[in-house]
Parts: structure tokens; C-alpha cells; sequence
């Protein structure tokens, strides 16, 4: 028998990749589709994105809702200078929003054009969503990429599918 | 000094497979409702819970344990997390039992975990470390040399880890959670699969799983519960951890003094004597078929040189004098940090009678063991049927 020789691509990295579960999955999904869901948990309350099993009670959860993709800002941070691979690339908040029909805040990136008099606590917000994929469409998808954080032209199911939020009136 | 006598009164565990559909936490959580299913308790019921898993690294979730709390319903109780590698499986549960011991808490959960799915475990075991030479060969790599070595000081025939692995994968298809379910599996098969690192060939290495493991463990007053109801507990008899440096220059890595140490330690705490003649079954961290004769040396069931002899003499067939892997073992099965609670989960279940196709008859006294590292941490525990 002729000797078989093993070949195996030995490229010292080390990729992750994530099975998201009927929860997260169901609000990664609904962001593809232009929406956001929660979860409806164990005292009524909403709570965004969802999470699996009740924080209190520790019961699974089951009952997704659909929430609005806009809301309340509860608290917020600026960045003056933005990092690389930060959502935006001139100067922004980190915020804690709270959409309407949700009982908890959720944490992402507003743009006011970089002028941190455009955010209060309190001041209200709107998701600037990506355009949906074309089919056919190769732009790469988020994960195992040789740039660890490809840029995304369209939703594909992650949580920069909401590019950022920004100021309503605006 | 006096402590409490620990049992386990419920054992649970996923059906382990290449790819776990569920989330990290759905995959905990499941392992741990049946757990809590079997011993007939809720969320509410659990005092602590203890969880481990082998390096963040492996699913890239920096403490884990942090997230999982609200599925294991941990929150607003004391949560502890345990980290030894492979064995950590093993040591979860021993820091479990000793919290019950120490009479801190009555009803302990403690859970095991590993998604090898959402990473590439070979690698992570293969990182550069600084000031020394990279190997990028794997865990089995790193143990083929250790193997080879146990066959020239032993003189152990090459046919020897084939009839391991083809024990344990036979074993496996009486076990509906064991990953690997090879029903034509044969030793030409075995022998003829390719060689991965030699001398170990493809079948004689453990698959990468999913999947969890969960116990819940009490006191005295617990078990006697449980036992008054139907439902025998497995009691501890004797616990130990042993670890040991890598590279310490002294260090015999095929029959490593670590190993040796907590054997005779957690035998002297069950008042065992004779390892062969006082232990019924033995449950061992076994993820490539060779490990097996070198652990039953180090275990001291048999003189050194000699396990081998045990392994060709059928002794550790499931019908054999000396049953070792009865669930399929590692070889079948690798959620990496759950591999160390399941072979003590399956010591605990074999003394309870409720392991099924592969429960050993009157199985009184079991050995569940896990290693771990680079063959650098041991965790053993005694389990019986009667009450210490």
C-alpha cells in the first residue's frame, strides 16, 4: 500500500464560531429582517435583546416580542476619538437605549454627526438600519474573514445590521 | 476532621454529539434540569452551584460562568468556577462535594461544559507559548511520544491500544449519550484506520463534542431522603486532587508521580487495600486508546509493565473481572470540560445501578478518575453503594 502522506493547512489562528440558540438566534434573525425582538419574561416585563432563561426565576423563556426600533436614551458615554473598529469613525456616544415597548436598555452606538451636544439622557433615538442583502450578493459576512472586522454593506444577522442610532429629529 | 457524608441524588447529562444545537447555556441547562429532574428537585431547591469547563479559550467566552448563572439558576447564590484543564470535569465535583462536606451547603449543583464546536480545539492546545518551541501537533502530538515510550519500557504489543479503542466504542453503542455510535466497528477497522500520530491511529483517538454534564450532591440527611424514597444515592467515599509542574525536569510523564499520589490517597480515605480486588469498575480519563494499561499502572491495579496484560486478558471488558469505561469513555465522547465530571458521573450511576445497557451487576464500588493537562492534574473520587 503506497504510503498516504496527511496534508492539513497549519495557519496558527484561532476562529470562533457561535451557535446562537432559539433565542438570540430568533433576535439575530428578526435584525436581518430590519426588526427587533425581545422576550417577554417571568414578571411581564420586556426585556432587550432576549435572554434565555429568566433572570430572576431562572424559568426558560419562550414568548418573543416584537419591539420598536426606537426609543430613549437612559445613559450615555462619548468617545471623542474613535477607535479602529469602533461602529462609527468620528466622534460618537456608547449608549444605553431603551426602545419603546422594552422594559431594559440595550447598548449601542449614536451618531450625531460628532457633536455631543446632539445626546442627553432622556433625548430620543432612531435605529439607521442597513440595506437588506441583495440575493446573489458575495460581501462578506461577519467571522472567519481575513479582516477579523469586515465591513458590512447589508444585514446579515448582527448587531451592526442596526449601522447606529441616531438623534429622531434628525 | 469530622465532615458530612456527601451523596449524589441526581445525574444528568446531554447526548453528546459533533454539534449541539442549543446555546452554551442551553446546553448547561439541559445537563442540569436532568440533573434536577432526577433527584427530584427545582431551581429553588439548589444552595450553590459549582461549574467548570476547560480554558475560555475554547469557545472564546471570557468567564462564561458569569452569563450562565441566570440558566442555572445561580442567581443571588454562591457560584464558583473551576479551571483545571481537562481534569476539570473532575475537580468541579470535588470542590461540590467538599463545600457539602464542609457542611457549608446542604444541595450543591455542579455542571460541566464544553461546545468544542464553536472553536478548534487542537489548535488552542497548540499556541506558541514564549521561551519554548512551538508544536502545533495537538494534544495527540503531545501524547504520542509519552505512548511511545509506555510501549518500549513495557514491551506492550501494537495490538494493545487497538483492543482498548475497540472496547470502548463497542461499550459506546450501549450508551444512547455517548457521541461516537460505530456499530461495524472492528479490529481491522481500528487497525487499519490511518495513523495520526504515531502510534496512535485515528479510531484510537476521542472525537470533538458538545455537551454537558450535572450532578446535584447533599448531605447525609439528603442521600438518606433520596435512599428512603427509592432512589439510592452514590456515596463519597474518598476524594482527591494531585497536580504536578509540566516541565519539571524529574518528571516521569508516563507514570507521573501525581497520578500515583491521589490514587493512593483517595484509596486510603474508602479504606481500599487491594484496588483490583475491593473496586468493582473504574471510569478513566482515557482520550487515546493507549492511556488505558498506562493509567491501570498508575492506578496501581497491577504491578508496572504490566496493564497492558490486563487490557489482552480482556480483564477490563464490560463482562471482564475489572470493567473499565463502561459508558464508551472519552474515546467516545469529548466535550472536553465535561470528559472529567462524566467519568465521575458514571462511577456515581454504575453504584446507583441505573446505568443501563452498560451497567456493570452488582457494582458496589466505583472508581471515577479524570487527568488533564499535559498529564499534570488528577482528580479521583470512591464511590459506593452503602453508606460510608
Amino acid at each position: 500500500m503506497a504510503e498516504e502522506i496527511l496534508e492539513a493547512p497549519n495557519v496558527v489562528e484561532y476562529p470562533f464560531s457561535r451557535t446562537t440558540g432559539p433565542v438570540v438566534g430568533a433576535f439575530l434573525t428578526a435584525l436581518r429582517e430590519g426588526f427587533v425582538v425581545g422576550i417577554k419574561a417571568a414578571d411581564g416585563s420586556v426585556i432587550v435583546p432576549p435572554v434565555e432563561y429568566d433572570p430572576f426565576t431562572a424559568e426558560a423563556l419562550t414568548e418573543i416580542v416584537e419591539v420598536a426600533d426606537a426609543g430613549e436614551v437612559v445613559s450615555w458615554a462619548w468617545v471623542a476619538e474613535p477607535l479602529a473598529d469602533q461602529p462609527l469613525d468620528r466622534p460618537f456616544a456608547w449608549a444605553l437605549i431603551k426602545l419603546d415597548g422594552a422594559d431594559t436598555p440595550m447598548v449601542h452606538a449614536v451618531d450625531t454627526g460628532g457633536d455631543p451636544a446632539g445626546i442627553s439622557t432622556g433625548s430620543r433615538v432612531v435605529a439607521r438600519w442597513r440595506p437588506p442583502k441583495p440575493a446573489g450578493s458575495d460581501e462578506p459576512g461577519p467571522g472567519l474573514a481575513e479582516d477579523p472586522n469586515p465591513p458590512r454593506a447589508y444585514r446579515e444577522g448582527h448587531i451592526l445590521d442596526i449601522e447606529c442610532f441616531v438623534p429622531e429629529a434628525s | 476532621m469530622a465532615s458530612e457524608r456527601v451523596a449524589i441524588v441526581g445525574i444528568g447529562q446531554t447526548e453528546h454529539r459533533a454539534t449541539n444545537d442549543g446555546s452554551i447555556a442551553g446546553v448547561v441547562r439541559q445537563a442540569a434540569s436532568r440533573a434536577l429532574e432526577d433527584a427530584r428537585m427545582d431551581w429553588a431547591d439548589i444552595d450553590a452551584v459549582v461549574i467548570g469547563k476547560a480554558p475560555d479559550f475554547f469557545e472564546g467566552v471570557m468567564m462564561p460562568e458569569l452569563y450562565l448563572a441566570d440558566a442555572l439558576g445561580a442567581v443571588g447564590k454562591p457560584m464558583f468556577r473551576v479551571h483545571t484543564a481537562g481534569s476539570v470535569g473532575g475537580s468541579t465535583a470535588l470542590v461540590a462535594q467538599d463545600l457539602v462536606a464542609a457542611g457549608l451547603h446542604e444541595r450543591v449543583l455542579t455542571v460541566a461544559f464544553e461546545k468544542q464546536s464553536e472553536s478548534e480545539a487542537m489548535w488552542a492546545l497548540s499556541v506558541a507559548m514564549p521561551f519554548q518551541p512551538p508544536m502545533h501537533a495537538g494534544a495527540g502530538g503531545y501524547f504520542a511520544p509519552h505512548i511511545r515510550s509506555y510501549i518500549r519500557r513495557s514491551g506492550a504489543p501494537d495490538h494493545i491500544g487497538i483492543l482498548v479503542a475497540l472496547k470502548d466504542r463497542l461499550n459506546a453503542l450501549k450508551n444512547p449519550c455517548a457521541h461516537l455510535h460505530e456499530a461495524d466497528i472492528t479490529f481491522d477497522s481500528v487497525r487499519d484506520s490511518i495513523m495520526l500520530w504515531d502510534p496512535i491511529r485515528f479510531s484510537e483517538t476521542c472525537p470533538s463534542s458538545d455537551g454537558a454534564c450535572a450532578m446535584v450532591l447533599t448531605n447525609e440527611r439528603g442521600g438518606d431522603a433520596a435512599a428512603a424514597e427509592g432512589r439510592a444515592p452514590a456515596w463519597v467515599k474518598g476524594t482527591a486532587f494531585r497536580s504536578e509542574p509540566t516541565m519539571f525536569a524529574g518528571r516521569d510523564q508516563v507514570n507521573p508521580r501525581g497520578g500515583q499520589e491521589c490514587a493512593a490517597d483517595v484509596y486510603k480515605q474508602a479504606g481500599i487495600d487491594d484496588p483490583r480486588a475491593d473496586i468493582d469498575c473504574v471510569e478513566m480519563y482515557v482520550p487515546f486508546s493507549w492511556f488505558e494499561p498506562m493509567w491501570l499502572e498508575n492506578l496501581h491495579f497491577c504491578p508496572e509493565g504490566e496493564g497492558w496484560k490486563m487490557v489482552e486478558d480482556g480483564v477490563t471488558q464490560l463482562d471482564g473481572d475489572l470493567p473499565v469505561d463502561m459508558s464508551g469513555g472519552v474515546l467516545s465522547s469529548n466535550p472536553i470540560g465535561a470528559s472529567g465530571m462524566l467519568r465521575f458521573a458514571e462511577a456515581a450511576m454504575q453504584v446507583r445501578g441505573q446505568a443501563g445497557d452498560h451497567q456493570v451487576p452488582d457494582a458496589r464500588t466505583a472508581l471515577g478518575h479524570a487527568y488533564g493537562g499535559g498529564s499534570q492534574f488528577f482528580a479521583m473520587w470512591i464511590v459506593g453503594a452503602q453508606k460510608p
